[in-house]
């Protein structure tokens, strides 16, 4: 186990510059998320951690040691990657066995660390097998074994669920963070699935065109959310923004959008006037007789929740309710929202309020 | 969905069976008669085998060491040429490198020139330039070996680069990370996934060689002469020895069966290497 610093960290392609200072500090033992969208620099990160990539400027400790110009095979990591790079010409004795061969260990030292990984993941009966010859979560399971083995300071995951299906991938969500419970280890994980890195995080980093937006606990994001992207990011269906400004209308100080639909707000010091973007997350919209009126543009059932796309002029609000609910399109709904849960940005900066 | 007729398959693929084993089974026929025979009463069925040419070929030093000199020839310039255009591959493939494509390109022309074009400047490279001494490397089998390697090893460059392209990078990465050096990564990893690729390139360039007359006729004199020049020692002002010749042809085409056997299923391999998701 170990803590790693990533510090004021630059890279540059040419003259491109695509990542800009980036600082994260990971504890011991910490299960840390990377999490962002497309060529946000998440997987460049890591890969700079895991010492594939040469950094342009900054510094990068693993423990106590600065590891910018160690080659990886001595910064004590182990890599999962996205395709899980299985050696195809190998078994899955030897490909989990590799890193020992390569360590110079014996041959029964080998032996008893890889029945002891391939115990651990349920592998045994699997060790002469190729890795052609694998489903795509057993070939995922000895991407693992290959870098428990040896035990390293350091996990990096590279996406490493993204190529199984739905239903596989809730399955080894479980089995990497139990086996993080187990080994206790510290792992960098790569996704840009906000569930993955909600559900199996210690600690969330949300990275953008290569800058560090937000670091926190997951909870900690969804209920705080730095800026508008941050907010749009995590959560899952994704929060309403709505552009408009702050009015006092009947003496009652409340949110106006562009398109005119008034909404509630929290106690805020703004004066009127001010150009904000309401942010409501759908799971926090209730459907009641008393709320504000949308029309109805589509309906969705997926029988434990309900979603409901409803807008008023320009504006689209979306809500996810519990309870079953119908309504024919362009029918007139209302939307319940408790000023609570509302978030205010600012619509120049996108900074929260 | 209509399904083929078995019968027109085994019929068509008899005959190009035929077509092709025909000519070989000719040769095989002519090299068991008597040259009396052969012009007496030409047939193709094959009756009381004559051995004769065979026990004065094998019999024959000269021969003997003709074809000593084209195994090693052949074989020193195959491996030669397939190891470094696996190392090239590798360069290629793996590191970054200004104008890399165009240095790939132009390696690949010089496969493109006729051979003979190279003739003139070749002999006076190996008679006047590359002397060590009274060393020269006309007429020897090293010259030979490196003679064929203008042609071959751009060929060899041309045929491995999309075997080492279709390996994953990351299988590269991975390996550096369990903690393999630069070597151990090619010989572990690289080496055993391009055995396909590595197989075609090897047989092909042994072929080539083994086959090649050209050169050999023009570029050795005795100490390396191979066997195809060998065989037309027979054509001579007094005749041709169609026996001796159809036997030397039987020799010539025994390694080169052998060798196609041993690695037919590489070659197959290697011929449709990248060609399918694995």
């Amino acid at each position: 186990m170990a803590q790693v610093k990533i510090d004021n960290v630059i890279k540059r392609y040419g003259s491109v510059q695509v990542m800009h200072g980036v600082n994260v500090d990971i504890d011991d033992g910490e299960f840390v998320v990377l999490v962002g969208p497309s060529g946000c620099g998440k997987s460049t990160l890591l890969r700079m951690l895991a010492g594939l990539e040469e950094i342009s400027d900054g510094a990068i400790s693993i423990g106590d040691r600065v590891v910018n110009d160690v080659p990886p095979k001595e910064r004590d990591i182990a890599m999962v990657f996205q395709s899980y790079a299985l050696y195809p010409h190998k078994t899955v004795y030897d490909n989990i066995g590799f890193p020992l061969k390569m360590a110079g260990r014996d041959k029964s030292e080998i032996d008893q660390k890889v029945r002891g990984a391939a115990d651990i993941l349920d592998l045994t009966k699997y060790l002469k097998r190729y890795p052609k010859e694998l489903s795509g979560g057993q070939r995922q399971r000895v991407a693992m074994g290959r870098a428990i083995v040896r035990d390293p300071q350091v996990f990096l995951f590279d996406e490493p669920l993204s190529n199984l299906d739905a239903k596989l991938r809730v399955t080894m969500r479980v089995e990497i963070k139990e086996l993080h419970q187990r080994l206790g280890t510290t792992i960098v994980y790569v996704t840009h699935d906000q569930i993955e890195a909600m559900t199996m995080a210690d600690k969330i980093v949300v990275m953008r065109d290569g800058r560090v937006e937000q670091i926190g606990a997951p909870l900690d994001l969804y209920d705080n959310p730095a800026n508008v992207f941050v907010a749009g990011f995590i959560g899952s269906p994704s929060m309403n923004f709505i552009h408009g400004q702050i009015v006092t209308d009947g003496g009652v100080r409340q949110f106006r959008s562009d398109s005119g639909l008034l909404l509630p707000l929290p106690q805020t010091a703004l004066p009127d006037g001010h150009k904000v973007t309401y942010g409501i997350r759908p799971e926090h919209i209730a459907i009641g007789n008393h709320g504000v009126p949308l029309r109805v543009v589509v309906v969705e059932p997926t029988g434990s929740e309900t979603q409901v796309f409803a807008k008023h002029g320009g504006d689209f609000v979306d809500a996810l309710v519990k309870d079953r609910f119908k309504a024919a399109p362009n029918s007139e709904v209302r939307f319940v929202i408790d000023p609570a849960n509302v978030h205010l940005f600012d619509r120049t900066t996108e900074q929260r309020l | 969905m209509k399904k083929n007729n078995p019968i027109i398959a085994i019929v068509f693929w008899s005959l190009v069976s035929f077509l092709t084993l025909f000519p070989i089974y000719w040769l095989f026929v002519i090299s068991v008669k008597p040259a009396v025979q052969l012009f007496s009463t030409p047939d193709v069925i094959l009756s009381d085998p004559y051995w004769g040419n065979y026990a004065k070929v094998w019999g024959d030093r000269l021969l003997r060491s003709y074809m000593v000199n084209s195994l090693v020839i052949s074989t020193g310039n195959a491996l030669l040429c397939t190891t470094l255009g696996f190392f090239a591959c590798y360069a290629l493939s793996r590191f970054k490198m200004a104008g890399k494509e165009s240095l790939f390109f132009w390696t690949i022309t010089n496969r493109m020139a006729p051979p003979a074009v190279f003739l003139l400047p070749l002999f006076l490279l190996m008679t006047q330039v590359y002397a060590v001494g009274d060393f020269r490397l006309l007429d020897t089998r090293i010259g030979m070996i490196l003679v064929y390697c203008t042609f071959n090893l751009p060929f060899a460059i041309w045929t491995l680069r999309p075997t080492l392209d279709g390996i994953p990078k990351e299988l590269d990465e991975a390996a550096y990370v369990d903690g393999a050096s630069s070597w151990k990564v090619i010989t572990e990893i690289v080496f055993p996934l391009c055995r396909p690729g590595l197989a075609v390139t090897l047989i092909l360039t042994w072929v080539f060689a083994w086959n090649e007359y050209l050169l050999a006729a023009t570029l050795t004199n005795f100490n390396a002469r191979t066997l195809t020049t060998g065989l037309s020692e027979y054509v001579t002002t007094t005749g041709t020895e169609w026996g001796i010749m159809a036997t030397i042809s039987v020799f010539t085409l025994i390694p080169a069966l052998i060798v196609f056997g041993l690695v037919q299923k590489h070659i197959v391999a290697g011929l449709t290497f990248g060609a399918v998701k694995g």
